[in-house]
């Protein structure tokens, strides 16, 4: 009797608990209608405010709308919001017009108020673009649809980075929220103007659902899938158990192995390219090189060390191929049409250790106390450490590489591996000898991004976190990167400015580009198919923050359901 | 009753106690700095950085003497505020805690009262005939001799990789919905399945050792070799002993717990299940101290709860206990 | 000619000594079981052989931890096979090597770990058990605060937090977290220990507590001090085991747990990469096993209820 009693309760006790937690949630998607993307989010959804600085993946690009998508890799503008390609009208007057079927999602016509509204509320509040009205003058509408930007400093640099970064926020919705609270609220019933909108925010994944009458129906076309689910998963590892047994549609991680997976042909898996190195490229990973070091301080020193660097190594050993070697000025992408053969010719770089050793020894750093390492002229001892955070295994194996390579040349150097927050702290504390990091290299629509990664003049202050993290200290370099940024794109001036600034990098060496970290892209036809490729080149499969309106939301676009 | 309880409670306190401050203690040694490190993942325009950084810093302000930071930090965990998420920011970290706890129960639940049932049977078999003793305890040994997420690691492969009879990880498969509909619920099980069997399986080895010891030394105890001579059949010699040997596993069973919650972790992050374990690793990986001392608090307050239900069991089914606290009363 | 007599004679006088000896030896119950008992043998047989492989293991390896065994890039990972006995990983890391110099640290972690965990259990329940009283309250009180925690969540939040982490600052780590069992067994033993006569006599004698503590109540439960020990060491290994796999290991240098841990980030098991993910664990199962086999038998030997089994 007791004994019945016993497992009664325990029974009732699992079922309570079992039916409360199915209780809390309600909705149902439909395998068929929705893709599954994993590699994308790495906390759970709670986040939706495109004014705040990092909300939910999928809120731009998805949910809100900047003006304009960016294809990095083409090069290609695609007026989203906008109904044509942006044009400055005067030296500092950008030109704007929208599209008139715009409509946020309550039916409430999406004109050239909003995007005054802002950018203006920036300039009212603290928010996270707040800077640009460091240069910004007025922002105008001139009619419903137009709008003119007028500047005081014009950056054309980098104001082609707000055309597709920034989203234009509904002014009446967010003009009744309190201004303090602008950046703060988290949105849950979000008024986008996107093809998606919250669908279901869960523990474990975010979905997205489709607008059925979304205004761009007739313009960009239906999405095909009706929802997006980013399912969270907390190891590369997971991913790859999920694709091998089809629980997704498109895996956005690094999955070891890509080249065995990708030639088994039950697994079916698809990537951009069919073979090495099978995906687009994200960023240029760099070795930064403090520059405030010993030896490290000395461009002569520090361009020996990157021809000692084996980059086709590196990514055969810890990519199995899956990425690309930099070119030595660092350029890809939509950049590389700015990349000077000149300058890569004269004073680029390549592997070749012999010529690094010869370049040492000319420079009077030889084995001088035979302790079987090199001295600095002054006959002091030089030995470096290489810093990743610990358990990021492709990182731990790319300078653990790097290493090796240069202790090949005779100079003393160790890998280390360090937790995160402190390989940061000493990163932007500038306490290192050497780290290898891509925070502040990502594809960007102007190499200018890629010109303050490497040297950004802001070396001062304690910390810094933009770039620039061995505090190389070139004030000519610094005015050039400036000047860049004041010349519009695609003029002469800009590539003439962009080829001195390369020649300039690549001679004094403050960082040297390994390798080009890829877009993470494996998918599976078993829902949907039309994914991007090579030969239909539509888009990036990839989810990350920053990169739907890279090609993201065009992936989704161009997905047909497979019959 | 009336003292064995008191102490019990005092014991518990003081352990919620020590922690609470060692929770409090432990994020202020960090030696990262959570805001920037919450900044690393910032994408869009630089000079941005410097301004959000600056309201996040406002935000996570830790203000006042650290005396005052520990008051103020106990009168909101009284109130049940545990702050919220850096991470995650702005949810709050009971929220998230609490959405994660269930799936430690669905697990932890069936997998320990199961094995306990099970390994407990086990061991009395082993105890009490030598030739069941010589097969099934070197199992046992080598099942509770194998690191707990290693055994994980061997499940996968085999049941998973190999034979692919269930999923290998997340508590339910993509493009579902939780709710009370088949589809949900068949994929709920066939994700459960592995992680708790698992679980059950590492814990099985200790509570089967336990009570082989137990039912050796019962019995050989003076009262079974009586009960012997004075003619009782066998079968109530064993049922005696194994009566006897059960009070120390009931609260064996409680002290276990703690390591039954480790073996939870492991498995939890082998199979990417869900629950408090995997958000304390983030937390830890993240640097987000307000997850991590919600998840740890919450732990902890688990197994406080666990063992006082455990001391209730084990005050009806001791006769002692019970003898006491009926002179008492 | 004298020499041979004189070398039989002591020949007869050690095999009489030897005789003596054994039948000491045989007196000596304990130490007899212990040599006779299968369980110990093959225990002490295992332990040793795992011990001996790492320590000796790396005589047979080419290589170093870091050094790149694959045969030519981009086909690294390699199955087992007479060059590489354990494979390769998909980095090219022979998984043979990183076992034996992981297995070392493991062991190592093991013992310095244990060893302190002994060493505050041991003073902690001498101390509570020989005092009594309010101490005892307080010291046991102590122990059950301790063992009420979820071990690994503490270590999990401490290391956490820890900077840096060598080998010998996760065992001390766990070392300082595992000693509660050590404690509440020694305290029970000494609770039963310390009204014996000797000690009585001892104490009447005046000599100090703590040259009581230790000569007549440690010294009397040596053999069962030494079991304890085994299980710190077992309850060490599996603690820094799970931390490392968990990501919360050493920053430095190779141990056993990162080695799988990595594997299972690399995801060698959807890869079919078994021999990386789970021959290093082997290891650590013999470990483990033969000491659990020890354990037992000892246990067979000091209480004799469990002899006849």
């Amino acid at each position: 009797m007791k004994k019945h009693w016993k497992s009664l309760f325990v029974v009732t006790l699992v079922l309570v608990f079992a039916l409360t937690s199915l209780a809390a949630f309600s909705a149902q998607t439909v395998r068929e209608e929705t893709v599954i993307y994993t590699g994308i989010s790495w906390a759970p959804p709670n986040n939706w405010n495109p004014l705040y600085h990092n909300p939910q993946t999928g809120t731009v690009g998805l949910m809100y709308d900047p003006l304009f998508h960016f294809n990095p890799h083409t090069g290609e503008w695609i007026p989203f919001l906008a109904a044509e390609e942006g044009e400055w009208i005067e030296d500092d007057v950008f030109y704007v017009k929208l599209r008139e079927e715009a409509k946020w999602h309550d039916g409430v016509a999406l004109t050239a108020n909003d995007v005054v509204f802002t950018y203006q509320i920036a300039n009212e509040v603290n928010l996270f673009y707040s800077s640009i009205w460091n240069y910004l003058g007025d922002v105008v509408a001139i009619s419903e649809t137009e709008v003119e930007f007028h500047f005081d400093r014009p950056n054309y640099q980098q104001w082609q980075t707000y055309l597709y970064a920034q989203p234009i926020v509904p002014e009446h919705i967010f003009s009744e929220i309190p201004k303090g609270d602008l950046a703060n609220i988290t949105n849950e019933d979000a008024i986008g103007s996107g093809p998606y909108t919250i669908g279901e925010a869960r523990e474990d994944r975010m979905i997205w659902e489709r607008v059925d009458d979304w205004w761009g129906n007739d313009v960009h076309g239906q999405p095909g899938p009706r929802y997006v689910e980013d399912v969270l998963v907390f190891g590369n590892n997971i991913a790859l158990g999920m694709l091998l047994q089809r629980e997704l549609d498109v895996s956005n991680n690094f999955l070891p192995g890509t080249p065995a997976i990708v030639a088994t042909p039950e697994y079916a898996v698809t990537t951009y390219f069919d073979e090495a190195p099978y995906h687009l490229s994200g960023n240029t990973g760099l070795l930064y090189l403090n520059t405030r070091k010993p030896g490290l301080d000395d461009p002569v020193f520090r361009r020996a060390l990157a021809f000692a660097v084996n980059s086709e190594e590196i990514i055969n050993r810890t990519y199995q191929g899956a990425a690309l070697p930099a070119c030595p000025s660092g350029l890809f992408g939509a950049w590389a049409e700015y990349r000077s053969e000149e300058a890569v010719q004269e004073h680029g770089f390549n592997f070749d250790p012999g010529y690094a050793k010869q370049i040492l020894d000319e420079a009077g750093y030889v084995d001088s106390n035979d302790d079987g390492w090199r001295n600095s002229p002054e006959g002091e001892d030089l030995s470096f450490t290489l810093q990743v955070p610990a358990g990021w295994s492709d990182w731990e194996n790319i300078i653990s590489i790097a290493a090796e390579n240069f202790r090949a040349i005779g100079v003393n150097a160790e890998a280390n591996f360090v937790d995160q927050t402190i390989y940061n702290d000493q990163m932007w504390g500038g306490e290192f000898d050497i780290v290898f990091n891509d925070y502040a290299t990502q594809i960007s629509g102007t190499p200018y991004t890629y010109f303050e990664a490497v040297a950004y003049h802001g070396i001062d202050s304690d910390e810094v976190t933009q770039g620039n993290f061995g505090r190389y200290d070139n004030q000519e370099l610094f005015d050039l990167i400036s000047d860049f940024n004041m010349v519009p794109a695609d003029s002469d001036d800009a590539y003439e400015i962009a080829a001195e600034i390369q020649a300039i990098i690549m001679q004094d060496m403050p960082v040297i580009p390994v390798m080009l970290n890829p877009t993470y892209s494996q998918a599976l036809e078993t829902y949907w198919t039309n994914w991007p490729s090579a030969d239909n080149p539509n888009g990036i499969a990839v989810g990350w923050g920053g990169l739907w309106q890279m090609g993201g939301t065009q992936t989704l676009l161009n997905l047909e359901p497979v019959q | 009753m009336g003292k064995y309880f008191s102490k019990k409670f005092i014991i518990y306190l003081i352990t919620f106690f020590v922690a609470v401050t060692i929770n409090w203690i432990a994020p202020r040694l960090i030696p990262g700095d959570p805001v920037r490190t919450m900044l690393a993942t910032y994408v869009g325009p630089a000079e941005g950085r410097a301004i959000l950084e600056q309201e996040l810093r406002i935000t996570f302000g830790l203000e006042g003497s650290l005396i005052q930071q520990y008051l103020t930090f106990w009168g909101r965990l009284l109130r049940g505020d545990l702050g919220r998420s850096i991470t995650m920011y702005p949810r709050r970290v009971i929220d998230i805690v609490r959405n994660n706890i269930i799936y430690d129960i669905v697990i932890l639940f069936p997998a320990v009262t199961l094995s306990w049932i099970v390994g407990n049977k086990f061991g009395a078999m082993a105890g009490d005939n030598k030739k069941t003793d010589n097969i099934v305890m070197p199992f046992i040994y080598a099942l509770i001799s194998s690191p707990y997420f290693w055994f994980a690691i061997i499940v996968v492969y085999v049941f998973s990789f190999n034979l692919g009879w269930f999923p290998s990880a997340q508590a339910y498969g993509g493009g579902l919905s939780p709710g009370l509909n088949m589809t949900f619920i068949r994929s709920f099980l066939r994700h459960w399945f592995l992680p708790f069997f698992t679980l059950f399986l590492i814990t099985l080895g200790q509570w089967a050792i336990g009570m082989r010891n137990m039912i050796i030394y019962e019995v050989k105890a003076n009262y079974a070799n009586y009960m012997r001579s004075s003619g009782a059949p066998d079968k109530l010699v064993r049922e005696y002993a194994f009566r006897n040997g059960i009070l120390p596993q009931v609260t064996g069973f409680a002290i276990q717990l703690g390591q039954v919650v480790a073996g939870a972790i492991l498995v939890q992050e082998v199979f990417n299940y869900p629950g408090l374990g995997r958000l304390m690793l983030e937390a830890v990986q993240r640097q987000d101290f307000f997850l991590l001392q919600g998840s740890f608090l919450a732990l902890i307050l688990m197994v406080l709860l666990a063992n006082f239900l455990v001391d209730i069991i084990y005050m009806f089914i001791d006769p002692r206990i019970k003898a006491s606290y009926t002179e008492e009363g | 000619m004298a020499n041979t007599e004189s070398i039989l004679n002591t020949n007869q006088k050690v095999s009489t000594r030897l005789k003596r000896l054994f039948i000491k030896f045989k007196k000596n119950e304990n130490l007899y079981f212990i040599v006779t008992n299968p369980r110990i043998i093959f225990g002490i047989t295992l332990f040793l052989a795992v011990c001996l492989f790492a320590l000796l293991g790396p005589a047979f390896t080419d290589y170093a931890i870091d050094d790149w065994a694959g045969i030519g890039a981009p086909a690294a990972v390699a199955a087992p096979s007479i060059d590489n006995p354990f494979g390769l990983t998909i980095l090219g890391y022979d998984v043979y090597t990183r076992t034996v110099y992981g297995l070392r640290a493991t062991i190592m972690v093991g013992f310095i770990g244990s060893i302190l965990a002994s060493t505050i259990g041991i003073i902690i329940g001498l101390v509570a058990g020989f005092k009594g009283g309010m101490i005892d309250e307080f010291l046991m009180g102590l122990t059950n605060v301790f063992l009420t925690f979820p071990q690994l969540a503490i270590l999990i939040v401490v290391a956490g937090f820890l900077p840096y982490r060598g080998i010998v600052h996760m065992a001390i780590l766990v070392g300082l977290v595992i000693w509660p069992w050590t404690a509440r067994a020694v305290r029970s033993q000494t609770l039963s220990l310390k009204n014996e006569e000797h000690v009585n006599l001892s104490r009447i004698s005046s000599n100090s507590t703590i040259r009581i503590l230790f000569e007549d109540i440690a010294a009397n439960m040596f053999s069962y001090i030494f079991m304890v020990f085994i299980q710190q060491f077992l309850g060490t290994i599996m603690a820094t085991v799970g931390l490392e796999f968990l990501g919360l290991g050493p920053t430095r240098g190779v141990s056993l747990g990162l080695v799988m841990r990595n594997a299972l980030a690399n995801g060698a098991l959807y890869l079919g990469y078994w021999w990386w993910a789970i021959l290093p664990g082997i290891f650590i199962l013999f470990l483990l096993f033969s000491l659990y086999f020890i354990n037992t038998g000892l246990d067979k030997i000091f209480n004799p209820e469990l002899r006849e089994m």
